[in-house]
């Protein structure tokens, strides 16, 4: 009765979206009113959230170049294995996690009730454990962007402590992507490309995956 | 009696005398100053000595020495022999700039001193380092001409100003020279000013160039200031200049100063000598300058009053852009004129362009204004991408040495300009500009939609779901059996079917004969040996005392088999119960 409670409560806040809803598309739009409008901070910002959900869409990945590229914002290329990892969509990763889950599960059940059957739970064990390893990989890599954030202010001030008056340690450039390590009141500790750290106004900065009830 | 009114007389006698002499130690006072000639940047100590009751000095206030009191001490000086009580104030003198300084006397009835302040890079008399340069040599000179000595030989003005002809706007350097004489002039008491109310004038030069010369068999320090005038109409005007000094002065007659020199004593000598600092201010001869007004004639529409000589030339930052990003246009301009009135509004308008006001910055090369760089600047957009040129600029001016009008004008600029970011196709396909390349176009209305951008693996609700689905598989794995425990246990369901339905008939031969093979073959399953070796014995040694009711159920069943045995109902029950009890003991 609990596990069935569970699993209907999980469908549920699955099923109901207690925010306004997220599109890749919707998100790209936007994304190209904001680099039409000159902003590329928001246009880069919208345009990594629309990757997220479709990472293999290549008008979001055309586009979020060439905005990087007239901000005069670089970024490091990433490997192969990286882009191979991240260009599955991460809501089938899920799912063929969860029916890697059921495949694994099922074989060991089926193993058990006919030993003889080697080769059919055999089999589907072994598709299981392949695809909750591609799952797996898949989260691993996804993880880092959970803390990932766009600079929206150009000239942003890092600063050396988390208070306004604090000196400053280095301008970031509106567009850059920041990682975020650690927060205190208004500000975030964060790490550029360059491996520099430094305080910065949480309103000049906006995370890449929002957190639940946060700002969109 | 008669002694104490003696003495009280003498008293009363001799305490006008004390008061006298307590009045004069009270005004009684001197300071020096060491040293008195010192470098800017170091500072210099004013010793004032008192031997009154004087407990405290003020500090003067003089422009360009920074007074600060370091102390006041009691003890005792020497004056001619004697040992006299004194109070010592030390201040602490502090010069802003260069010059001489006249410092007022502190005490009542002290004299003023003189402080010479030289720049840093001035060689310093008064260091005793063997490895000085020695100082130049002062050079022998001359006064200019038309230029005579004022204050008694003390010191002269002079202001030298280009003899030609000049036009209205001009800017014209002026100079303007003061020399004094070296321990008379004690001060120069501020700036020296220029006279004259049909000029325009530019600030003088902070710091004014000093030298040594001698002149006239008088050494002389000449203090030279730079700065620019500018004519506001034409005419004939006389000009001048002033500067006000302070010069030592004997104010007595020949007679008293033979008096003096008798004097015995040095400081009765100083007091008594008639010698005394007087400020006065003293003025150069007028100068009668030409102004000439500018011709009418050939005088270009964009003429903003710049007359000089000037150079022109422009460039654009940065040389690449996207349509919608800014870029700046400069216009320098240099060389040497009235940098006031050179003027441009760059382009009010340019096809292809948005243009913005232009701001413009001066940068001086040299101390007056006179000469330097005048920059202007104007943001301009560029409305549409492509290669843009962007016109050359003209400057027009008065040349007073070629005495006309000139343009100067800049080579026309070409400037690549980009698609912008704004270049693309929106949701309705139009074009929003005219540029092929930017960003790709928009995509249709979305129709897939999700809550919240994390993905599914990160939320807590969907990992609910495959931990549910494990523990449901995890519990059907420990649920379920191996298939031959299931077929023993489906073998002994049929079993206590077959019993049942004997039981039923009253059948007691088939009965016990069902049962006697069932538990034979569930106990060889379970010891692991064939039916054959299951004998009496070892039903006792395995079963204990169940072992002797299965004993009876193997008898009743021989005895069934081979005669006619009855059984009653409670006893089927009975037997079931039992066989029940040792089949289910295989599972266990």
């Amino acid at each position: 009765m609990l596990i069935a409670a569970l699993a209907l409560w999980a469908g549920q806040a699955i099923a109901q979206p207690s925010q306004p809803p997220y599109s890749a598309d919707g998100l790209y739009n936007l994304a190209n009113t904001y680099a039409r409008a000159g902003k590329p901070g928001l246009a880069v910002l919208n345009y990594e959230r629309a990757a997220v959900l479709a990472p293999d869409d290549p008008d979001i990945k055309a586009n979020l170049a060439y905005v990087r590229a007239s901000a005069h914002v670089l970024v490091k290329p990433r490997n192969r294995f990286v882009r191979l990892g991240e260009a599955t969509n991460p809501t089938t990763a899920a799912w063929l996690g969860l029916l890697g889950v059921a495949l694994v599960g099922i074989g060991l059940v089926v193993r058990r009730i006919a030993p003889r059957l080697l080769w059919i739970p055999g089999g589907g064990f072994l598709l299981g454990v392949v695809l909750i390893a591609l799952t797996a990989s898949n989260a691993m890599l996804l993880w880092p962007r959970m803390h990932e954030a766009i600079v929206l202010i150009d000239q942003t001030p890092a600063r050396v402590s988390p208070v306004p008056m604090a000196d400053t340690a280095f301008l970031l450039r509106e567009a850059e992507s920041v990682t975020m390590t650690a927060e205190h009141e208004d500000f975030m500790l964060i790490r550029n490309g360059s491996g520099l750290s430094g305080w910065v106004s949480r309103a000049n900065l906006g995370a890449v995956v929002p957190p639940v009830g946060g700002e969109r | 009696m008669r002694w104490s009114k003696i003495f009280i007389a003498s008293l009363c006698l001799l305490a006008p005398v004390e008061y006298a002499m307590a009045q004069t130690l009270d005004e009684l006072a001197f300071e020096t100053i060491e040293p008195s000639r010192i470098k800017l940047g170091e500072s210099a100590i004013l010793r004032v000595t008192s031997f009154g009751r004087i407990k405290d000095v003020a500090l003067p206030t003089i422009p360009g020495l920074i007074f600060e009191t370091m102390g006041r001490s009691q003890g005792f000086d020497f004056i001619n022999g004697s040992t006299l009580p004194a109070t010592f104030f030390l201040i602490r003198i502090t010069p802003q700039f260069a010059g001489m300084f006249s410092i007022p006397g502190l005490a009542p009835n002290s004299r003023s001193i003189g402080l010479e302040v030289v720049k840093g890079d001035e060689p310093n008399p008064y260091t005793w380092r063997s490895q000085q340069p020695a100082p130049a040599p002062v050079v022998t000179a001359s006064l200019p001409k038309g230029v005579q000595l004022q204050a008694g030989g003390a010191a002269f003005v002079h202001l030298a100003i280009p003899a030609r002809p000049v036009y209205v706007g001009e800017s014209v350097p002026v100079q303007i020279e003061v020399g004094l004489r070296a321990g008379i002039v004690t001060s120069v008491n501020g700036l020296p000013t220029l006279k004259g109310s049909d000029f325009t004038f530019n600030n003088l030069s902070k710091q004014p160039e000093r030298r040594e010369e001698t002149i006239e068999g008088g050494a002389f320090v000449l203090l030279t200031w730079h700065s620019a005038l500018a004519a506001v109409k034409p005419g004939e005007f006389a000009l001048s200049a002033q500067a006000p000094l302070t010069v030592k002065m004997s104010t007595l007659s020949a007679a008293d100063r033979a008096v003096a020199s008798r004097l015995a004593f040095p400081l009765l000598q100083s007091m008594y000598s008639g010698i005394a600092p007087r400020e006065m201010t003293i003025e150069s001869s007028p100068f009668q300058l030409k102004v000439l007004p500018l011709p009418t004639e050939g005088q270009p529409d964009n003429f903003s009053g710049a007359v000089g000589e000037f150079r022109v030339s422009s460039d654009v930052s940065p040389a690449n852009v996207a349509a919608g990003e800014p870029l700046t246009l400069r216009l320098h301009i240099s060389g040497a004129g009235n940098f006031d009135r050179v003027d441009s509004t760059m382009f009010d308008h340019l096809d292809h362009w948005k243009t913005y006001p232009a701001k413009s910055t001066f940068t001086p090369s040299d101390a007056v204004g006179n000469e330097g760089e005048k920059v202007f600047e104007q943001p301009l957009i560029a409305a549409q991408p492509g290669e843009r040129s962007i016109p050359g600029l003209e400057f027009s001016y008065f040349n007073p040495n070629t005495r006309q009008y000139e343009r100067a004008q800049t080579p026309a600029i070409k400037v690549i300009v980009a698609a912008s970011l704004a270049s693309g196709v929106s949701l309705d396909g139009a074009v929003v500009t005219g540029a092929t390349r930017g960003l790709r176009p928009d995509h249709r209305i979305p129709q897939n939609q999700v809550s919240e951008l994390r993905p599914l693996y990160f939320r807590v609700p969907f990992l609910i779901i495959p931990t549910t689905l494990a523990l449901l598989l995890a519990g059907s794995w420990f649920a379920v059996r191996p298939r031959a425990a299931r077929a023993t246990s489906k073998a002994g369901e049929r079993v206590l079917a077959k019993l049942d339905a004997a039981a039923r008939t009253g059948d007691s031969s088939s009965f016990f004969e069902v049962a006697r093979e069932a538990l034979l073959h569930n106990f060889a399953i379970r010891w692991q040996m064939p039916v054959d070796q299951i004998t009496v014995a070892e039903l006792k040694a395995r079963l204990g005392t169940s072992g002797e009711a299965v004993e009876r159920l193997f008898a009743i069943a021989d005895e069934a088999k081979y005669s006619d045995y009855h059984s009653g109902r409670t006893d089927f029950q009975h037997w079931l119960s039992l066989i029940r009890g040792q089949l289910a003991g295989d599972r266990e």
